[in-house]
Parts: structure tokens; sequence; C-alpha cells
């Protein structure tokens, strides 16, 4: 354990006293509800609190809304009843076969890239630096592409991702070296990684038989339509281990978003930190490109709803898994009705949202900052 | 160790002697190919206030990053009270060690008292994140540094001088023996600086021992119990500002010449007649 200081220091509190005003006044910090039980001494920040409450609402309703709405629509008492375990057998079947593993889909890859870009963003101190900007969706991508026209669906898409994410990003930080992860060069070197692997992409394809290249393509701009079977379930293990160890992190988090040496001077192991955030961020973005495919835009969209919404005194690491999933939950819903029966890839829809949401950052940033 | 006599043989600390809590052993630190400091040797005393001077480029900012283990020596090592810094573990490192680097930059929207509690953050854990302890020593923190009126102010809406008081209230509130500041003032008009320097000797009164890199020599000399002063990756002069700063040293220093007088206030050295080197 460490050893508390304070005996070797000198007793600063001599000119107030303690008495006074502090003793038997222990209070939580402005803010804050505090919660103790035992050795557990945990604050819980209010507003962050707000924000989880409405996301998580938001989500509700927006999962509702995704069950109900499509080609066969569904009343919400009708969803209701199946809820509980009754209704017919027909929309039933539309609901548990079709739309529910297809929603669980959506709301674990928005949570999964959310997640990803939060901690990629928080590690480069940078909002550009998110995977889908640095080139690992495409990496990604672009191994899953080469198993899918290659070998057929049946060499695990999700290990294949996940080694295409590996590889981009550890091509992107050698290309980046003296920079580490920060500062301009790492996102101009992961914009150019990524737009050599988007082309090898496009190479497969072109170079693979129509049938194949047909069915490989949503995939490749993002879509919840041709899920790899077992993808969403490596995903959600991905999440369940992904989840715990970024909330843990979240900690040492809040003070890399200080410079360097300030996280260093208060105690956390920046090397190993960081390479614990960047694995955490590549493995949650290969996975979750093994199931939709690029969607690279809801881990720019995702954290920057929940920073906006949550404490600016913690990483919003919970808020962005929330918001990644509303965002895409809601773009998938879209892409499902917009053009009905016709379908857009939610990569499409996104993007859509995206472009310009990205401009507005851009815009705003260089005003006011 | 059974005999006893072995025991006689250890020379006993001498009360009057400073102690070093810092000592710097053939310590030698690159930035890439580019050596920086070579064979640096130096011990730091306890309890007082050390000023490193040079000019530009000298090595101080990069020593000092060397003190606090942000830079890894290729080289030498430094030890922290008879300990070799490199071992330590990075949280505990953290209670001993203060740094507050140059023109440190916070996150938008905090407040004072959330920059403070950041200092906290080494003497917690995910599972205890508030206590009496860190209550009664962010209010300290708070009063020491003269910010309590502005404990919710927002960090963007302060003065400079009143935002670096509240970094330096951060560094106190992680209450380490040893708090290591980079330029503390290189950014604030005089009556900051002032009101900086104020608080660093307040802090070495109550016991602490305090290493910071300065550029005005005038103010090394009037708040600096010792006076580190290095060119080229070199100490050049080490000891009390009084005896070691001559117009010789700065001459070498800096390339300046000038002529020193005494400060008819405080008795310290103060710099006249600058001019440079023909």
């Amino acid at each position: 354990m460490i050893e508390r200081s304070s005996s070797a220091m000198p007793q600063s509190g001599s000119r107030l006293p303690s008495d006074h005003r502090l003793k038997d006044r222990v209070t939580a910090p402005r803010g804050y509800w505090w919660w103790r039980q035992g050795r557990f001494s945990v604050l819980i920040d209010r507003r962050d609190v707000l924000a989880l409450l409405v996301l998580l609402l938001a989500l509700l309703v927006a999962s509702g809304t995704y069950l109900c709405l499509g080609n066969v629509p569904i009343a919400p008492a009708a969803l209701w009843q199946m809820i509980l375990g009754e209704g017919e057998a027909m929309p039933r079947f539309v609901v548990e076969q079709l739309r529910l593993p297809r929603l669980v889909a959506a709301v674990a890859t928005g949570a999964a890239f959310a997640v990803a870009g939060c901690l990629m963003q928080t590690l480069a101190r940078n909002r550009l630096a998110t995977p889908g900007i640095i080139g690992i969706d495409n990496g990604a991508t672009a191994f899953a592409v080469a198993s899918v026209v290659g070998v057929g669906l049946s060499l695990a898409p999700s290990a294949m991702a996940l080694a295409g994410a590996t590889t981009a990003a550890v091509i992107t930080f050698g290309l980046s070296v003296g920079g580490g992860a920060r500062g301009y060069r790492f996102i101009v070197a992961g914009i150019g990684v990524g737009a050599v692997f988007a082309a090898l992409t496009q190479l497969m394809l072109a170079r693979s038989a129509i049938d194949l290249a047909n069915a490989a393509w949503p995939w490749t701009v993002g879509s919840l339509n041709s899920r790899p079977p077992n993808a969403t379930l490596v995903l959600l293990i991905g999440l369940v281990l992904g989840m715990p160890l970024s909330l843990w992190l979240a900690r040492s988090l809040g003070l890399m978003r200080f410079s360097d040496a300030v996280a260093m001077s208060l105690g956390v192991p920046m090397r190993r930190r960081r390479f614990q955030v960047l694995a955490t961020s590549v493995v949650l973005t290969g996975l979750a490109v093994a199931v939709a495919g690029p969607v690279g835009m809801v881990s720019l969209i995702g954290p920057e709803i929940a920073r906006s919404l949550g404490s600016p005194r913690q990483v919003p690491v919970l808020g962005s898994a929330l918001a990644g999933a509303l965002v895409m939950v809601l773009a998938d819903l879209c892409g499902r009705l917009l053009l009905a029966p016709l379908e857009l890839p939610v990569g499409i829809v996104t993007a859509v949202v995206g472009g310009p949401w990205l401009l507005w950052i851009l815009l705003r940033s260089s005003g006011s900052r | 160790m059974n005999n006893p006599s072995s025991l006689e043989a250890q020379p006993l600390p001498d009360s009057n002697v400073p102690c070093l809590p810092y000592e710097v052993e053939a310590l030698t630190l690159r930035h890439g190919r580019y050596t920086v400091i070579e064979e640096l040797q130096l011990g730091l005393p306890s309890g007082q206030l050390t000023a490193i001077v040079g000019p530009n480029g000298c090595g101080k900012s990069t020593l000092l990053a060397g003190l606090a283990r942000l830079h890894a020596p290729a080289a030498g090592r430094v030890l922290l009270d008879g300990r070799d810094i490199r071992g330590l573990p990075s949280a505990e490192l953290a209670t001993r060690v203060a740094l507050l680097p140059q023109e440190a930059l916070a996150p938008e929207g905090l407040t004072v008292t959330d920059l403070i509690r950041f200092g906290r953050q080494p003497h917690q854990a995910w599972w205890q994140q508030w206590s009496e302890e860190d209550q009664r020593v962010v209010a300290e923190a708070l009063a020491a540094a003269g910010l309590e009126s502005l404990a919710d102010r927002s960090l963007d809406t302060l003065s400079g001088g009143q935002r670096q008081r509240a970094w330096i209230a951060m560094t106190i509130a992680q209450q380490t023996p040893v708090i290591l500041l980079d330029e503390p003032t290189s950014a604030l008009d005089l009556g900051h600086q002032l009101e900086v320097f104020e608080l660093l000797r307040k802090l070495v009164g109550e016991g602490r021992t305090i290493v910071m890199v300065v550029h005005d020599l005038t103010s090394a000399c009037r708040y600096a119990d010792h006076l580190v002063a290095m060119r080229g990756g070199q100490i050049v002069a080490e000891g009390s500002p009084g005896e070691v700063v001559t117009s010789q040293l700065v001459r070498e220093l800096y390339d300046v010449d000038c002529t020193l007088v005494e400060d008819p206030v405080t008795g310290k050295p103060l710099l006249a007649g600058l001019g440079r080197v023909q």
C-alpha cells in the first residue's frame, strides 16, 4: 500500500482552526452526492446522473420506437404485451427474431464505437482523434472484407477485424513516432493509413466475384443488415469486459486530459495507461466493425453529446456509451424508414448527419478556442 | 549488524546541516541524440527554496523534468531520500513530489475547487474518493493560496495570477514534501509575481522543499535560499544567493555586464547597469 506522506508533512493546518467549522461537517464537494458504506466512499456527480438518466430514457424510447416501426408496424400496446410474454405469433416473430437482434446489435455497436472514440479522444487530447478518423475502422474493415471475399464468412470476421484494427493502430503509431498519441501528426498519419486501407478494401471488392462483392458492399459502408453470425455475441462479450475496464480507466483519463507532465505528477503511470486506453479502444472498435462495418461517425458524435450533457469534471465513458447507442439506434431507424421498402445502410445515415456535425465542431472550435 | 560498534560507525545526522532529499548522481539527460545535461552532480537542501537559474536552453527545465521522472536518464540516477526514483511506483512518487509544469492547461469548465481536488487523487482510490482529510486539505490549500472567495469560480474566468495560484493550490493539496515548479511566474505581471513568490516562501516556512526554475535572477536572489546556476547543461555555481551571485557569474551566464548593488530594503543583491558584453 501507499504510505501516506502526511506524517512526514508539516502541519500546514495549524493556521486554520480545524475544530471550528470543519469538525463533524464533512460534506460532499459542491455538485456531488456522497455515498459511504464501510471502506467505500464514492462521489457521484449530480450533473452526470442527470445526463445519464436523460440519455437512458431517450435510449429506451428510441428502442421502443425501433421495435414498433417498420414494414410491419406494431402498436406500442402490442409490444408491451409481448414484453409480458403474450401476443400473437406473427408480430412476435417480427420483433423477437428480426428487430430485437438488430436492436441489440445497434445498441452494442453504438456503445462500443462511442466509448472507443471517447477513450481515443482523451488519449490524444483532440476531439478529432476518433478511431474512425485515424483509420482504425478502415483497417478493421479491410481485414474483415478480406475474410469475406477471400475465404467466405466462415473465417471469424471478429478476429479478422480485430487483427485489422490492431494493424492500423500499430502502423499509425509507428508513423507518428516522436509525436506519440498527440497532436496533428498522429491524426494526419491515421488519415493516411485509413485511406490506404479503404483503397485496399475497394481493390479487393473490385477484384472479387460480383456476388461476393455485392454481399460485402453494404457492410463496407456500415450496415446492420448483414451481420456475420456470432459477431454480435463476441462484441457483447467484449463490452462486458471492456466497459468495466473503461470505467476503471476513467479516473486516470480525467487526469490525462491535463498535460502529460501534470498527469504523471499526479501519479498516472502514463506509459502503461496509454497502452491500456489505446488497446481497449482498438479492441472495442475492431469488434464493433465486425458487426456493423465502419460506422466511424458514431465515435465522434457519441462522446460529443455525452460531453455537452455531462459534467466537465470527468471523462464521460458511460455517457458516451449511452449516447453512442442512442445515435446508432436512431440512425438505423431512419435508414430503415426513410426510403422504405428500400433500406439505407446505417453508415450512410450517420455520415449524412456526421459530416455537417464535423464541420460544425471545426468551425465552432476555431472560433471560440 | 549484530555488532553494536557498527552502529557507532554510522554518521549521525546533524540537525544543523540540512539533509538532502534530492541527490543527483552523474545524471545525463538526452533529447533524442542531443545531450542536454551530462554527468551532473547536485544536492538539493531540504526545507529550503532552491532556484535554478541560467540562460535559455541551459537545461534547467530538463533537469526539473529529470527530478520529477518525466525525463528518463540516459545515465546516472536521481535519488529521493536515498532511493532511486526509477524504482518508485508512480502513485508513491506522486505522494512525495509534486510538479507544476510551465503554462499548465486545464480542461474547460473546471472550477478552482475542482482543480484542487485533482491534487488529492494520489491519496485516493476509486473506492475511496472523498474523506474528512480530503476536505480539510482542500480547504487548507484554498486558504493558503488565498482563493477562498474564488472557490467556485470557473478557471477560465480567473486572471493569470489567480489561475497560477489555483495550480499551486493543487500541488499544495497533493501534500508532498517536495514541490517542483517550472517558471511559475513567467506569464505574470510584477504584482502577481510577488504574490506567487510570497506564497512559495510561506510553504517553505511550513517545512516544504521547493525547487523552482526561474528566469529573473533578481527574484531568485530575493526569494531563494539556495541558488543553482546552470549553463550548457553544467552547473556553474551553487550556494546561497548572497555568496554565489557576482557580476562575474552574471557575465558567465548571460553574457551581460552589470554592477551588483545591495538592495537597501532587503539586503539582497540587485542587478544594476545591465548591458550586453561588447
